[in-house]
């Protein structure tokens, strides 16, 4: 079968290109939500972590922390999002879409929160003491002078998790999700040529990571102006 | 000078870091306008001593009154008042990078709300004049020497228009020729009248600016001074020890 003739059975006939088109917005939809999720969850987290750390106060939530960082960072994340829609919303009719939002929110979580730990802890303690010294409340220091520090450095580390989410998000269709990995494989099981769809599937990745790096490395260049000590 | 106001009564003061006990006892009083320069051995607790005076760090023993008040059972809150009356300038200068010279200043006063943003700005200026830096404003800290982002943590602190100053060894992390600016500016202020607390390995800024010259060597309060006593006739030996070594 020759080239042209395979691009016609795998994508135009039947209109099957839509099932990449579909996908690939399912699997841009569910990206963005989970990052925001990851972000917010992620970001909490690490501060009170981090003032655990640092003040010794909020002890029961920093282990109610560590616990969901151990559980997270040690099951695989297809695992947590069959128990998520099997298990825990098995009784509950819901959009699946909103399940793997949550599932890969919940996940990205843990890891934005160690990035992010990560970063408030590089942050020199003489800028905490400068912010208390001016007496400023350690809320207030930590929100305009620390965070601000430690966003800068963790930005690039951010984005790359992103990226890393964009990709995880591949395993969606364990729960019949129809997302971009789902798509082009349906269109496989419907014209037995593996080859164009799920080469198709990996460029369409490729492409949107190779430009997510891009403006990365943009973000990078742009932070690095002005802020050495 | 005797019947100034006590702005500062340390009391049986006592701090330990695990099992090492830096401050043995400590008990002074710093009086309204004083200048008391502390010096001493690395190792002795002087900079302990200083950050204890806006409990920077904790006492393990003892009480700080400050103003009256016994600062170290006050509630974080109160706490964080207190210190803006307390301003303190530190070896590294703690300035904060991601932000101009204008906003390092105005910062903290404006996020108080002790000033509007204007206000602010228009003391960050007149404070700019005073320290001699009126150029750099709009500057980032990196763009700095080391002597010039000192004198903007100077102008920091007195942007909160503290009571007493505390400096933490200000000069130690300058390169040679940058001392002498911030000392100046120290001078300055000295004489403008504001109660300091000092720790340095100036003497000679000691011997010029001091109203009391404090020796500390393990963890306690060995001798002090005026500074013609203190330089001229030392009476321990630990001391006539040190200043042999630094003099």
């Amino acid at each position: 079968m020759s080239f042209s003739e395979s691009f016609r059975q795998n994508f135009l006939e039947a209109d099957r290109w839509k099932y990449l088109a579909n996908g690939l917005l399912t699997t841009l939809e569910i990206t963005v939500f989970a990052v925001l999720l990851g972000m917010v969850l992620g970001f909490l987290v690490a501060i009170v972590r981090c003032t655990y750390i640092k003040t010794g106060k909020l002890r029961p939530l920093d282990i109610i922390c560590r616990i969901y960082l151990t559980v997270i960072r040690g099951t695989p994340v297809v695992v947590q999002l069959l128990i998520i829609y099997f298990v825990i919303f098995a009784s509950v009719p819901i959009s699946k879409t909103f399940v793997a939002v949550i599932a890969f929110g919940i996940n990205s979580g843990a890891y934005v929160a160690e990035i992010v730990r990560g970063g408030i802890m590089a942050v020199d303690n003489g800028q905490f003491e400068a912010g208390r010294s001016l007496g400023l409340s350690y809320r207030r220091t930590m929100m305009f002078i620390i965070l601000p520090q430690a966003l800068r450095t963790v930005l690039p580390a951010l984005a790359n998790e992103c990226i890393v989410l964009l990709k995880e998000t591949s395993v969606a269709g364990y729960i019949a999700i129809a997302d971009l990995t789902k798509g082009g494989d349906i269109i496989r099981s419907q014209t037995f040529s593996p080859f164009l769809p799920l080469i198709s599937v990996a460029v369409i990745y490729l492409v949107i990571v190779m430009f997510l790096t891009y403006l990365v490395g943009k973000l990078e260049r742009r932070l690095a102006v002005n802020v050495r000590r | 000078m005797s019947d100034a106001k006590t702005l500062i009564e340390i009391r049986g003061l006592k701090k330990s870091f695990g099992s090492i006990d830096v401050l043995k006892g400590i008990n002074d009083t710093i009086k309204q306008g004083e200048k008391v320069v502390i010096v001493g051995p690395s190792g002795s607790g002087k900079s302990t001593l200083l950050r204890c005076m806006n409990l920077m760090e904790r006492p393990t023993e003892g009480e700080i009154i400050f103003d009256g008040t016994d600062i170290t059972k006050l509630s974080e809150k109160e706490l964080n008042h207190v210190r803006t009356r307390l301003g303190m300038v530190f070896q590294h200068f703690n300035l904060f990078p991601h932000l101009t010279i204008r906003k390092n200043i105005t910062l903290a006063p404006v996020k108080l709300k002790l000033m509007t943003q204007e206000q602010a700005d228009a003391k960050a200026e007149e404070l700019l004049k005073r320290v001699g830096l009126p150029d750099k404003a709009d500057e980032y800290p990196a763009m700095l020497s080391g002597g010039q982002k000192q004198r903007i943590a100077i102008a920091r602190s007195l942007a909160m228009e503290p009571e007493v100053m505390l400096f933490d060894e200000p000069t130690s992390a300058l390169d040679p020729e940058m001392v002498g600016e911030v000392l100046e500016l120290m001078k300055q202020l000295a004489g403008g009248g504001m109660t300091m607390a000092v720790v340095t390995h100036e003497m000679g800024f000691a011997r010029e600016v001091a109203s009391r010259v404090m020796f500390m060597s393990d963890g306690m309060i060995t001798e002090q001074n005026t500074p013609e006593e203190f330089f001229a006739h030392p009476k321990s030996q630990r001391l006539q020890d040190f200043l042999s070594k630094v003099l």
